[in-house]
């Protein structure tokens, strides 16, 4: 059975008097250790499928399930559980919480999760060594660069033990060394701990690492294809 | 929650509280001189107001007073406690911690070779009356009346003037009596006192209980049971008050009599002191409107300033509910930051108005004498316990209701809507 598998999909937004569908009738089936990019124009639904399927929001007809789970009428609080437990998040920007330190950010959601300091406190120095940054565990965010910041996410994503990690263009905001660096990261990361990372991105050295690109247009599927073969955006 | 996240949790607030440290300042600030202002107007009210109540009381008849029903409606000459001598041993034996002092109260005609004029006469017991100790510093002229001394007098100084009657000076004190008669007793003049104030300057005499009581015969009394117009008692703890009202109220049996307290003699100043408080009470409202502003504007900005953030920690798993204790928790933190700046400034203003004071003497007589009752000309501040933990609790829980729109507003944040603004 597929880790996650999207059935009929479809979100729905009112402008005005207008229907807008930022997905249409998505269906999608993700493995265990999979390593995929979404990939369309701006406004094709990315960020929308991303958001659905980490449980951020609630789609207006159609089904999610993560190993069975069935995300759809979930109550608001069972949804923060899920995302707690079963969810790991990078975002573009702002992925820290300021006031807390590295290794803080990184205890953050374990501490949330209800782990005894013991085990947070060393799953957290592990990961952060793990992302090269074990010397910076005492710095907060303002004194780390954009590439360090985006690392020290993506150690309380996984230090977390999710099922899942969703990135909505983690590379953006980073020069070229930085974006390959932290792509390397997390390629490393999906093989050592089989975690399942689905991106949403425009930078192509990610579709070069993605094992499947799915290509989106209009909010419905456009392409799916191996990582080795040419994109195609008609 | 789970244990870690109650630990997390206020670390996290605080740190929250302080990322703009000078908007936190300034509303610290800004409460902490409100809280301050509160309490040393309150101080300076209940000081000025237990100043009136304590001179009210030490210049007139005690914390508690037995005297005959109807006298307090209706005063007369002829209301007197005709066993009066009976009476007084039940209030001695009440038992009671404090000074006793029967006392004879009269409205009578004093003349003199040039004028006369309406006067209320009091019948002490000159070695032991605690009138003593409010008027023996106001001596003039003269001394003190002794006791068994049945002829000496104690006028005001103002009195004394209308009179034209000096130290050793007669002055006769006339009344009608039961029937129609009139009584004349004669008096000598031993001393002169000045208090300042007109209404005992220019109307009191002070006489022995002896030369009193003879216009109480002309009414009906007799000597014998020694009458008295009322007994006032002074106790030593104020505080005892209401225990030893009913500890009195059992020791009189006497059906002439009725025991009242300071409250009862003097309504007009139990009403001025409440309609003092409404304004005080008013000024506090206006601190509290102030302080529950300056908090809704503090942390609304900061929640407001963090919507991407909270939208992040939603994402991260954090409930609606747990936003809104960080929220709520910050708000809390701010509040006791500002009561502690608040109770320094407030102890510091306190202990400057308790031991130098408010110099009122130049407001003049007029202004000091406040429905019978004398302000001291120096106001100094007076914090009962009580006072000073309701207005930390109301501004407490003021701060903290002020907290609550902030909160929700930061659990109610749509986690993709924050995050993608």
């Amino acid at each position: 059975m597929a880790l996650v598998q999207t059935d009929g999909l479809t979100k729905r937004y009112k402008q005005g008097d207008v229907d807008v569908y930022a997905l249409r009738d998505v269906s999608l089936d993700f493995e265990v250790g999979e390593f995929s990019a979404l990939v369309g124009p701006s406004g094709s639904g990315k960020t929308t499928l991303l958001n659905l399927i980490g449980g951020l929001d609630e789609p207006t007809r159609g089904k999610i399930l993560l190993d069975g789970q069935d995300l759809v009428g979930m109550s608001e609080r069972d949804r923060s559980q899920y995302r707690l437990h079963k969810v790991g998040f990078i975002f573009q920007a702002y992925n820290l919480v300021p006031v807390l330190s590295a290794l803080e950010n990184v205890e953050f959601i374990m501490v949330l999760q209800g782990r005894p300091q013991s085990e947070y406190r060393q799953r957290a120095m592990d990961y952060l060594a793990r992302v090269g940054l074990a010397d910076l565990a005492h710095r907060r965010p303002k004194a780390l660069s954009g590439g360090q910041q985006q690392r020290v996410a993506v150690a309380r994503a996984l230090a977390a033990g999710p099922r899942l990690v969703l990135a909505d263009e983690p590379t953006a905001n980073l020069d070229s060394e930085s974006a390959s660096d932290l792509l390397e990261l997390m390629a490393r990361m999906n093989q050592e701990d089989g975690v399942t990372f689905i991106f949403s991105t425009h930078d192509q050295r990610v579709m070069a690492k993605a094992r499947r690109i799915i290509t989106l247009k209009d909010g419905q599927v456009h392409d799916i294809r191996s990582g080795t073969e040419p994109l195609h955006l008609d | 929650m789970n244990i870690g996240t109650w630990k997390q949790t206020p670390g996290l607030a605080w740190r929250n509280l302080w990322r703009n440290r000078r908007r936190t300042l300034i509303t610290v600030s800004m409460i902490a001189f409100g809280f301050a202002l509160a309490v040393v107007s309150i101080g300076l009210g209940d000081g000025g107001h237990n100043a009136m109540i304590r001179n009210a009381i030490r210049m007139g008849d005690g914390h508690l007073t037995v005297q005959p029903r109807g006298y307090l409606t209706s005063p007369a000459n002829y209301r007197f406690l005709h066993a009066g001598g009976e009476v007084l041993a039940q209030v001695q034996g009440a038992g009671l911690a404090g000074r006793v002092a029967p006392r004879v109260s009269l409205q009578l005609l004093a003349s003199s070779a040039t004028n006369a004029i309406g006067v209320a006469l009091q019948g002490i017991q000159p070695g032991r009356d605690p009138l003593h100790d409010v008027l023996g510093d106001s001596l003039v002229d003269g001394d003190w009346l002794e006791p068994g001394d049945h002829r000496g007098l104690l006028i005001g100084e103002s009195l004394s003037r209308k009179l034209d009657a000096d130290v050793g000076n007669k002055v006769v004190l006339m009344a009608g009596g039961r029937d129609g008669q009139t009584i004349s007793q004669l008096g000598r003049v031993r001393g002169i006192f000045r208090t300042g104030l007109d209404e005992l300057d220019g109307y009191v005499l002070l006489s022995d209980l002896a030369l009193a009581r003879q216009f109480l015969y002309a009414e009906g009394a007799t000597p014998e049971a020694a009458p008295l117009t009322r007994i006032a008692v002074f106790l030593d703890d104020a505080e005892a008050l209401p225990a030893a009202k009913t500890a009195l109220a059992d020791a009189v049996t006497a059906r002439e009599a009725v025991v009242l307290d300071w409250q009862e003699m003097m309504p007009q100043l139990v009403s001025f002191i409440v309609v003092d408080d409404v304004g005080n009470y008013i000024w506090l409202v206006f601190i509290l409107v102030m302080v529950a502003f300056g908090i809704l504007n503090t942390i609304l900005m900061s929640v407001l300033e963090r919507t991407r953030e909270f939208g992040l920690l939603r994402a991260l798993g954090v409930s609606p509910a747990q936003l809104l204790t960080l929220v709520l928790l910050e708000t809390i933190q701010l509040a006791i930051v500002a009561l502690v700046a608040g109770w320094l400034l407030a102890l510091g203003g306190h202990a400057y108005f308790a031991i130098k004071g408010l110099d009122l003497s130049a407001m003049g007589e007029e202004m000091l004498m406040t429905s019978g009752a004398m302000m001291d000309p120096i106001l100094r501040t007076e914090l009962s316990a009580g006072r000073v933990t309701s207005l930390t609790l109301l501004v407490f829980v003021t701060t903290l209701l002020a907290g609550i729109y902030p909160a929700f507003r930061a659990a109610r944040v749509s986690p993709v809507a924050a995050l993608h603004e």
